[in-house]
Protein backbone atom coordinates (compact mmCIF):
# COMPACT_ATOMS: atom_id res chain seq x y z
CA UNK A 1 0.00 0.00 0.00
CA UNK A 2 2.79 2.42 0.76
CA UNK A 3 4.31 3.41 -2.56
CA UNK A 4 8.04 3.44 -2.92
CA UNK A 5 9.66 6.56 -4.32
CA UNK A 6 11.42 4.66 -7.06
CA UNK A 7 8.09 3.27 -8.21
CA UNK A 8 6.76 6.78 -8.72
CA UNK A 9 9.84 7.88 -10.61
CA UNK A 10 9.54 4.98 -12.99
CA UNK A 11 6.08 6.13 -13.95
CA UNK A 12 7.20 9.69 -14.60
CA UNK A 13 7.40 10.00 -18.40
CA UNK A 14 10.10 12.61 -18.99
CA UNK A 15 13.58 11.47 -17.99
CA UNK A 16 13.37 7.73 -18.33
CA UNK A 17 15.98 5.07 -17.78
CA UNK A 18 17.53 3.65 -20.91
CA UNK A 19 15.41 0.53 -21.30
CA UNK A 20 12.15 2.49 -21.48
CA UNK A 21 13.48 4.89 -24.10
CA UNK A 22 11.17 3.68 -26.83
CA UNK A 23 8.25 5.26 -24.99
CA UNK A 24 9.87 8.64 -24.82
CA UNK A 25 8.52 11.11 -27.37
CA UNK A 26 11.31 13.57 -27.88
CA UNK A 27 14.35 13.00 -25.76
CA UNK A 28 16.04 10.45 -27.98
CA UNK A 29 14.36 11.22 -31.31
CA UNK A 30 17.19 13.48 -32.37
CA UNK A 31 19.64 10.65 -31.86
CA UNK A 32 17.32 8.23 -33.60
CA UNK A 33 16.81 10.27 -36.73
CA UNK A 34 20.53 10.14 -37.42
CA UNK A 35 20.55 6.37 -37.43
CA UNK A 36 17.19 4.97 -38.58
CA UNK A 37 18.25 4.46 -42.19
CA UNK A 38 19.04 0.76 -42.55
CA UNK A 39 22.23 -0.39 -44.17
CA UNK A 40 21.85 -0.34 -47.95
CA UNK A 41 21.82 -3.71 -49.66
CA UNK A 42 25.13 -4.21 -51.37
CA UNK A 43 24.87 -4.80 -55.08
CA UNK A 44 27.17 -7.76 -55.18
CA UNK A 45 27.95 -8.68 -58.73
CA UNK A 46 30.32 -11.38 -59.77
CA UNK A 47 33.58 -9.64 -60.63
CA UNK A 48 33.17 -10.23 -64.35
CA UNK A 49 29.49 -9.22 -64.26
CA UNK A 50 27.29 -11.17 -66.63
CA UNK A 51 30.18 -13.19 -67.93
CA UNK A 52 31.00 -14.57 -64.48
CA UNK A 53 27.59 -16.09 -63.82
CA UNK A 54 25.84 -18.94 -65.53
CA UNK A 55 24.09 -17.60 -68.58
CA UNK A 56 20.31 -17.69 -68.44
CA UNK A 57 18.82 -18.51 -71.80
CA UNK A 58 15.10 -18.91 -72.31
CA UNK A 59 12.62 -19.05 -75.13
CA UNK A 60 11.82 -15.38 -75.60
CA UNK A 61 8.54 -16.19 -77.32
CA UNK A 62 7.14 -17.55 -74.07
CA UNK A 63 6.18 -14.87 -71.56
CA UNK A 64 5.87 -17.56 -68.92
CA UNK A 65 9.47 -18.72 -69.35
CA UNK A 66 10.70 -15.14 -69.20
CA UNK A 67 8.69 -14.49 -66.06
CA UNK A 68 10.14 -17.60 -64.42
CA UNK A 69 13.67 -16.50 -65.36
CA UNK A 70 13.01 -13.04 -63.86
CA UNK A 71 11.54 -14.59 -60.71
CA UNK A 72 14.63 -16.75 -60.31
CA UNK A 73 16.82 -13.67 -60.76
CA UNK A 74 14.81 -11.88 -58.05
CA UNK A 75 15.34 -14.78 -55.65
CA UNK A 76 19.06 -14.90 -56.42
CA UNK A 77 19.44 -11.16 -55.95
CA UNK A 78 17.48 -10.73 -52.73
CA UNK A 79 18.85 -13.86 -51.07
CA UNK A 80 22.47 -12.76 -51.43
CA UNK A 81 24.67 -13.01 -48.32
CA UNK A 82 24.52 -9.30 -47.60
CA UNK A 83 20.81 -8.94 -48.26
CA UNK A 84 17.76 -10.76 -46.87
CA UNK A 85 17.22 -14.22 -45.43
CA UNK A 86 14.56 -16.05 -47.37
CA UNK A 87 11.38 -17.00 -45.53
CA UNK A 88 10.38 -20.35 -46.98
CA UNK A 89 6.97 -20.60 -45.38
CA UNK A 90 4.85 -20.65 -48.55
CA UNK A 91 7.04 -23.26 -50.20
CA UNK A 92 7.11 -25.35 -47.06
CA UNK A 93 3.34 -25.30 -46.61
CA UNK A 94 2.90 -26.26 -50.25
CA UNK A 95 5.41 -29.10 -49.93
CA UNK A 96 3.83 -30.32 -46.71
CA UNK A 97 0.27 -30.36 -48.04
CA UNK A 98 1.33 -31.77 -51.40
CA UNK A 99 3.51 -34.55 -50.08
CA UNK A 100 0.96 -35.29 -47.36
CA UNK A 101 -1.67 -35.78 -50.03
CA UNK A 102 0.65 -38.02 -52.05
CA UNK A 103 1.50 -40.16 -49.03
CA UNK A 104 -2.19 -40.52 -48.15
CA UNK A 105 -2.89 -41.54 -51.75
CA UNK A 106 -0.07 -44.09 -51.71
CA UNK A 107 -1.18 -45.65 -48.42
CA UNK A 108 -4.81 -45.78 -49.57
CA UNK A 109 -3.77 -47.41 -52.83
CA UNK A 110 -1.65 -49.95 -51.02
CA UNK A 111 -4.43 -50.79 -48.60
CA UNK A 112 -6.98 -51.17 -51.40
CA UNK A 113 -4.60 -53.43 -53.28
CA UNK A 114 -3.93 -55.73 -50.33
CA UNK A 115 -7.48 -55.99 -48.96
CA UNK A 116 -10.52 -57.29 -50.72
CA UNK A 117 -12.78 -54.57 -52.16
CA UNK A 118 -15.77 -54.80 -49.84
CA UNK A 119 -13.66 -55.01 -46.69
CA UNK A 120 -11.43 -52.18 -47.84
CA UNK A 121 -14.25 -49.78 -48.68
CA UNK A 122 -14.45 -47.75 -45.44
CA UNK A 123 -10.71 -47.14 -45.26
CA UNK A 124 -10.43 -46.32 -48.96
CA UNK A 125 -13.32 -43.87 -48.66
CA UNK A 126 -11.61 -42.17 -45.74
CA UNK A 127 -8.36 -42.04 -47.71
CA UNK A 128 -9.95 -40.54 -50.81
CA UNK A 129 -11.77 -37.91 -48.74
CA UNK A 130 -8.58 -37.02 -46.86
CA UNK A 131 -6.70 -36.75 -50.14
CA UNK A 132 -9.35 -34.39 -51.53
CA UNK A 133 -9.16 -32.23 -48.40
CA UNK A 134 -5.37 -31.96 -48.53
CA UNK A 135 -5.35 -31.28 -52.28
CA UNK A 136 -8.00 -28.59 -52.02
CA UNK A 137 -6.19 -27.05 -49.06
CA UNK A 138 -3.02 -26.86 -51.13
CA UNK A 139 -4.82 -25.25 -54.06
CA UNK A 140 -6.72 -22.78 -51.89
CA UNK A 141 -3.54 -21.82 -50.05
CA UNK A 142 -1.73 -21.16 -53.31
CA UNK A 143 -4.66 -19.17 -54.70
CA UNK A 144 -5.63 -17.06 -51.71
CA UNK A 145 -2.59 -16.75 -49.52
CA UNK A 146 0.45 -17.22 -51.70
CA UNK A 147 -1.00 -15.52 -54.80
CA UNK A 148 1.74 -13.82 -56.80
CA UNK A 149 4.43 -13.76 -54.14
CA UNK A 150 7.85 -14.63 -55.47
CA UNK A 151 10.10 -13.78 -52.56
CA UNK A 152 9.62 -13.17 -48.87
CA UNK A 153 12.57 -12.36 -46.71
CA UNK A 154 13.61 -10.70 -43.54
CA UNK A 155 16.72 -9.24 -42.08
CA UNK A 156 17.63 -8.52 -38.50
CA UNK A 157 20.26 -5.96 -37.73
CA UNK A 158 21.61 -4.81 -34.43
CA UNK A 159 21.40 -1.05 -34.24
CA UNK A 160 23.54 0.54 -31.62
CA UNK A 161 22.24 3.81 -30.28
CA UNK A 162 21.91 4.68 -26.64
CA UNK A 163 20.64 1.16 -26.30
CA UNK A 164 21.13 -1.85 -28.50
CA UNK A 165 18.03 -2.90 -30.32
CA UNK A 166 17.33 -5.44 -32.97
CA UNK A 167 15.53 -4.02 -35.96
CA UNK A 168 13.70 -6.28 -38.34
CA UNK A 169 13.07 -5.54 -41.98
CA UNK A 170 10.63 -7.66 -43.90
CA UNK A 171 10.31 -7.56 -47.64
CA UNK A 172 7.73 -9.21 -49.86
CA UNK A 173 8.00 -9.21 -53.60
CA UNK A 174 5.20 -10.26 -55.94
CA UNK A 175 5.38 -10.36 -59.68
CA UNK A 176 3.15 -10.90 -62.64
CA UNK A 177 3.21 -10.59 -66.38
CA UNK A 178 1.27 -7.83 -68.04
CA UNK A 179 0.22 -9.29 -71.37
CA UNK A 180 1.25 -7.66 -74.60
CA UNK A 181 -1.00 -5.38 -76.61
CA UNK A 182 -0.75 -4.78 -80.35
CA UNK A 183 1.59 -1.87 -79.65
CA UNK A 184 3.54 -2.94 -76.55
CA UNK A 185 5.55 -6.02 -75.62
CA UNK A 186 4.69 -8.09 -72.54
CA UNK A 187 5.87 -6.51 -69.32
CA UNK A 188 7.18 -7.76 -66.01
CA UNK A 189 5.44 -6.04 -63.12
CA UNK A 190 6.88 -6.17 -59.65
CA UNK A 191 5.31 -5.04 -56.37
CA UNK A 192 7.52 -4.65 -53.35
CA UNK A 193 6.20 -4.35 -49.82
CA UNK A 194 8.66 -3.32 -47.15
CA UNK A 195 8.14 -3.19 -43.39
CA UNK A 196 10.68 -1.92 -40.90
CA UNK A 197 9.98 -2.68 -37.27
CA UNK A 198 11.59 -3.30 -33.97
CA UNK A 199 10.87 -4.85 -30.60
CA UNK A 200 10.10 -8.19 -32.13
CA UNK A 201 7.89 -6.71 -34.82
CA UNK A 202 5.66 -4.97 -32.30
CA UNK A 203 6.81 -1.44 -32.96
CA UNK A 204 6.45 -0.25 -36.52
CA UNK A 205 9.17 2.07 -37.71
CA UNK A 206 8.07 2.45 -41.26
CA UNK A 207 6.59 0.73 -44.25
CA UNK A 208 6.44 1.28 -47.95
CA UNK A 209 5.03 -0.21 -51.11
CA UNK A 210 6.52 0.23 -54.52
CA UNK A 211 5.51 -1.03 -57.89
CA UNK A 212 7.35 -0.94 -61.18
CA UNK A 213 7.10 -2.52 -64.55
CA UNK A 214 9.52 -3.05 -67.36
CA UNK A 215 9.00 -4.70 -70.73
CA UNK A 216 10.71 -8.06 -71.10
CA UNK A 217 12.54 -6.69 -74.10
CA UNK A 218 14.69 -4.67 -71.71
CA UNK A 219 16.13 -7.81 -70.15
CA UNK A 220 16.08 -10.44 -72.89
CA UNK A 221 17.83 -10.05 -76.21
CA UNK A 222 16.82 -11.53 -79.52
CA UNK A 223 18.44 -14.88 -78.69
CA UNK A 224 16.71 -15.09 -75.32
CA UNK A 225 19.79 -14.46 -73.18
CA UNK A 226 19.04 -12.54 -70.01
CA UNK A 227 20.95 -9.39 -69.13
CA UNK A 228 21.25 -10.15 -65.43
CA UNK A 229 23.26 -7.04 -64.59
CA UNK A 230 20.58 -4.78 -65.95
CA UNK A 231 17.87 -6.69 -64.13
CA UNK A 232 19.78 -6.56 -60.86
CA UNK A 233 20.37 -2.83 -61.26
CA UNK A 234 16.67 -2.19 -61.89
CA UNK A 235 15.69 -4.33 -58.93
CA UNK A 236 18.29 -2.71 -56.71
CA UNK A 237 16.90 0.73 -57.53
CA UNK A 238 13.32 -0.37 -56.89
CA UNK A 239 14.06 -2.06 -53.60
CA UNK A 240 16.29 0.83 -52.57
CA UNK A 241 13.38 3.20 -53.10
CA UNK A 242 11.10 1.04 -50.99
CA UNK A 243 13.66 0.76 -48.23
CA UNK A 244 14.46 4.46 -48.35
CA UNK A 245 10.89 5.66 -48.02
CA UNK A 246 10.02 2.98 -45.50
CA UNK A 247 13.17 3.36 -43.47
CA UNK A 248 11.41 4.74 -40.47
CA UNK A 249 11.56 8.25 -39.23
CA UNK A 250 11.48 9.50 -35.68
CA UNK A 251 8.32 11.33 -36.75
CA UNK A 252 6.49 8.17 -37.68
CA UNK A 253 6.73 6.78 -34.17
CA UNK B 1 22.70 -33.31 -70.81
CA UNK B 2 21.25 -29.89 -70.17
CA UNK B 3 18.31 -31.34 -68.28
CA UNK B 4 20.47 -32.98 -65.61
CA UNK B 5 22.44 -29.79 -65.11
CA UNK B 6 19.21 -27.92 -64.53
CA UNK B 7 18.22 -30.47 -61.91
CA UNK B 8 21.54 -30.21 -60.13
CA UNK B 9 21.34 -26.42 -59.86
CA UNK B 10 17.89 -26.41 -58.33
CA UNK B 11 18.35 -26.74 -54.62
CA UNK B 12 16.50 -29.07 -52.26
CA UNK B 13 13.15 -27.29 -52.03
CA UNK B 14 12.83 -26.71 -55.76
CA UNK B 15 13.76 -30.32 -56.45
CA UNK B 16 11.14 -31.55 -53.98
CA UNK B 17 8.58 -29.29 -55.69
CA UNK B 18 9.44 -30.71 -59.09
CA UNK B 19 9.25 -34.31 -57.88
CA UNK B 20 5.94 -33.42 -56.25
CA UNK B 21 4.70 -32.29 -59.69
CA UNK B 22 5.26 -35.76 -61.07
CA UNK B 23 4.23 -37.81 -58.07
CA UNK B 24 1.18 -35.59 -57.59
CA UNK B 25 -0.10 -36.42 -61.06
CA UNK B 26 0.23 -40.15 -60.32
CA UNK B 27 -1.44 -39.74 -56.94
CA UNK B 28 -4.38 -37.79 -58.35
CA UNK B 29 -4.82 -40.43 -61.08
CA UNK B 30 -4.85 -43.16 -58.47
CA UNK B 31 -7.32 -41.31 -56.26
CA UNK B 32 -9.64 -40.59 -59.20
CA UNK B 33 -9.58 -44.29 -60.00
CA UNK B 34 -10.32 -45.30 -56.43
CA UNK B 35 -12.99 -42.62 -56.09
CA UNK B 36 -14.67 -43.78 -59.28
CA UNK B 37 -14.58 -47.34 -57.94
CA UNK B 38 -16.29 -46.24 -54.74
CA UNK B 39 -18.95 -44.26 -56.61
CA UNK B 40 -19.69 -47.17 -58.96
CA UNK B 41 -19.39 -49.68 -56.13
CA UNK B 42 -16.96 -51.86 -58.06
CA UNK B 43 -13.23 -52.46 -57.72
CA UNK B 44 -12.65 -52.00 -61.44
CA UNK B 45 -14.94 -49.36 -62.92
CA UNK B 46 -13.20 -49.40 -66.31
CA UNK B 47 -12.01 -52.62 -68.03
CA UNK B 48 -10.57 -53.56 -71.41
CA UNK B 49 -11.99 -56.38 -73.53
CA UNK B 50 -9.22 -58.91 -74.19
CA UNK B 51 -10.93 -61.63 -76.21
CA UNK B 52 -13.42 -61.82 -79.04
CA UNK B 53 -15.99 -63.87 -77.16
CA UNK B 54 -18.59 -61.07 -77.18
CA UNK B 55 -18.41 -60.14 -80.86
CA UNK B 56 -20.16 -58.44 -82.59
CA UNK B 57 -21.16 -56.44 -79.50
CA UNK B 58 -17.65 -55.91 -78.09
CA UNK B 59 -14.34 -56.39 -79.84
CA UNK B 60 -10.87 -56.82 -78.43
CA UNK B 61 -9.55 -53.40 -77.38
CA UNK B 62 -12.90 -51.89 -76.37
CA UNK B 63 -13.14 -49.99 -73.11
CA UNK B 64 -16.08 -50.88 -70.87
CA UNK B 65 -17.64 -48.80 -68.07
CA UNK B 66 -19.08 -50.79 -65.17
CA UNK B 67 -21.33 -50.17 -62.21
CA UNK B 68 -22.47 -52.50 -59.51
CA UNK B 69 -25.75 -51.15 -58.12
CA UNK B 70 -26.17 -52.46 -54.59
CA UNK B 71 -29.88 -53.07 -54.27
CA UNK B 72 -30.86 -53.69 -57.89
CA UNK B 73 -30.90 -57.37 -58.87
CA UNK B 74 -29.31 -58.39 -62.16
CA UNK B 75 -31.57 -59.26 -65.10
CA UNK B 76 -31.42 -61.65 -68.00
CA UNK B 77 -29.48 -60.21 -70.86
CA UNK B 78 -27.30 -57.95 -68.71
CA UNK B 79 -23.70 -58.00 -69.81
CA UNK B 80 -21.57 -58.51 -66.71
CA UNK B 81 -17.89 -58.77 -65.85
CA UNK B 82 -17.10 -61.52 -63.37
CA UNK B 83 -14.05 -63.00 -61.73
CA UNK B 84 -13.72 -66.58 -60.48
CA UNK B 85 -11.93 -66.46 -57.12
CA UNK B 86 -8.28 -67.53 -57.01
CA UNK B 87 -7.71 -71.28 -56.80
CA UNK B 88 -5.53 -73.13 -54.30
CA UNK B 89 -2.34 -72.12 -56.09
CA UNK B 90 -3.29 -68.47 -55.50
CA UNK B 91 -3.28 -67.50 -59.17
CA UNK B 92 -5.70 -64.61 -59.74
CA UNK B 93 -8.20 -65.20 -62.49
CA UNK B 94 -8.67 -62.61 -65.20
CA UNK B 95 -12.08 -60.91 -65.38
CA UNK B 96 -14.41 -62.19 -68.10
CA UNK B 97 -17.17 -60.19 -69.76
CA UNK B 98 -20.17 -62.26 -70.88
CA UNK B 99 -23.95 -62.05 -70.99
CA UNK B 100 -26.32 -63.49 -68.35
CA UNK B 101 -28.15 -66.52 -69.71
CA UNK B 102 -30.02 -67.82 -66.66
CA UNK B 103 -30.86 -66.47 -63.21
CA UNK B 104 -32.31 -68.45 -60.33
CA UNK B 105 -33.33 -66.60 -57.17
CA UNK B 106 -33.16 -68.39 -53.83
CA UNK B 107 -36.60 -67.97 -52.20
CA UNK B 108 -35.64 -66.94 -48.67
CA UNK B 109 -32.54 -64.81 -49.16
CA UNK B 110 -33.33 -63.48 -52.66
CA UNK B 111 -29.73 -64.34 -53.56
CA UNK B 112 -29.17 -64.68 -57.27
CA UNK B 113 -27.45 -67.67 -58.93
CA UNK B 114 -26.27 -66.78 -62.39
CA UNK B 115 -25.18 -68.60 -65.54
CA UNK B 116 -23.40 -66.69 -68.31
CA UNK B 117 -22.37 -67.25 -71.91
CA UNK B 118 -20.33 -65.24 -74.39
CA UNK B 119 -22.31 -64.16 -77.46
CA UNK B 120 -19.63 -65.49 -79.76
CA UNK B 121 -19.05 -68.74 -77.83
CA UNK B 122 -20.71 -72.03 -78.78
CA UNK B 123 -21.43 -73.10 -75.19
CA UNK B 124 -22.18 -71.52 -71.84
CA UNK B 125 -19.50 -70.75 -69.28
CA UNK B 126 -19.78 -73.80 -66.99
CA UNK B 127 -16.33 -74.90 -68.12
CA UNK B 128 -14.89 -71.58 -67.01
CA UNK B 129 -16.35 -71.73 -63.51
CA UNK B 130 -13.80 -74.34 -62.40
CA UNK B 131 -16.10 -76.42 -60.28
CA UNK B 132 -18.70 -73.84 -59.30
CA UNK B 133 -22.23 -74.70 -60.50
CA UNK B 134 -23.37 -71.09 -60.54
CA UNK B 135 -21.97 -67.59 -60.28
CA UNK B 136 -22.96 -65.68 -57.19
CA UNK B 137 -23.36 -61.96 -56.94
CA UNK B 138 -20.10 -61.68 -55.05
CA UNK B 139 -18.23 -62.97 -58.08
CA UNK B 140 -19.58 -60.23 -60.31
CA UNK B 141 -17.43 -57.13 -60.64
CA UNK B 142 -20.11 -55.07 -62.35
CA UNK B 143 -22.59 -54.60 -65.14
CA UNK B 144 -21.61 -52.94 -68.40
CA UNK B 145 -23.18 -49.49 -68.76
CA UNK B 146 -21.28 -48.05 -71.70
CA UNK B 147 -18.28 -48.57 -73.91
CA UNK B 148 -15.67 -46.83 -76.04
CA UNK B 149 -14.28 -48.69 -79.05
CA UNK B 150 -10.53 -49.06 -79.75
CA UNK B 151 -9.34 -46.94 -76.79
CA UNK B 152 -8.33 -50.04 -74.80
CA UNK B 153 -5.59 -50.91 -77.29
CA UNK B 154 -3.26 -48.52 -75.43
CA UNK B 155 -3.60 -50.66 -72.29
CA UNK B 156 -3.18 -53.89 -74.29
CA UNK B 157 -0.02 -52.50 -75.90
CA UNK B 158 1.43 -51.52 -72.53
CA UNK B 159 0.68 -54.93 -71.09
CA UNK B 160 2.17 -56.80 -74.02
CA UNK B 161 5.23 -54.53 -74.23
CA UNK B 162 6.18 -53.50 -70.68
CA UNK B 163 9.14 -51.50 -72.05
CA UNK B 164 6.57 -49.11 -73.49
CA UNK B 165 5.12 -48.58 -70.04
CA UNK B 166 8.51 -47.85 -68.47
CA UNK B 167 9.55 -45.60 -71.35
CA UNK B 168 6.36 -43.57 -71.03
CA UNK B 169 6.71 -43.29 -67.26
CA UNK B 170 10.39 -42.38 -67.52
CA UNK B 171 9.69 -39.72 -70.14
CA UNK B 172 6.90 -38.21 -68.03
CA UNK B 173 9.13 -38.19 -64.96
CA UNK B 174 11.95 -36.39 -66.76
CA UNK B 175 9.57 -33.83 -68.21
CA UNK B 176 7.91 -33.15 -64.85
CA UNK B 177 11.28 -32.79 -63.12
CA UNK B 178 12.51 -30.14 -65.50
CA UNK B 179 9.31 -28.27 -66.37
CA UNK B 180 8.68 -25.20 -64.24
CA UNK B 181 4.99 -24.66 -63.47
Amino acid sequence: MARKKTGNDARDPSPLPADDAHLSPSSSSAALSQQTKPAPIPLILAPEGNAGRDAVKVNNASANEMKIACDDAVKRFLAQPGAFNTIHMHTDVRLLLGWGAVIVAALTGLYGWKMEFEKAKPVVTAGVVLYMILSSAQTLYAYFIEQNIVFEGKRKTLQRRKYAQIETERITLSSKTLPSTPSTPPKYEVSVSYVHSTNGGKLLLGRARERAEMPYTAFFDAAGTMDQDRFDAWLHELVGRAMGSGAGDAKTQ
Amino acid sequence: MGEFDKIRKMGVRQFLLQVLNFVGVLASGLMIWKGLGLVCNTESPIVVVLSGSMEPAFFRGDLLFLTNPRETPYMLGDIVVYKIPADRSGAEQIPIVHRILEIHTKPKTQAQMILTKGDNNPTDDIGLYRGLPWLERSHIVGKVRGFLPYVGYATIAMNDFPQLKYALLGGLALMALVQRE
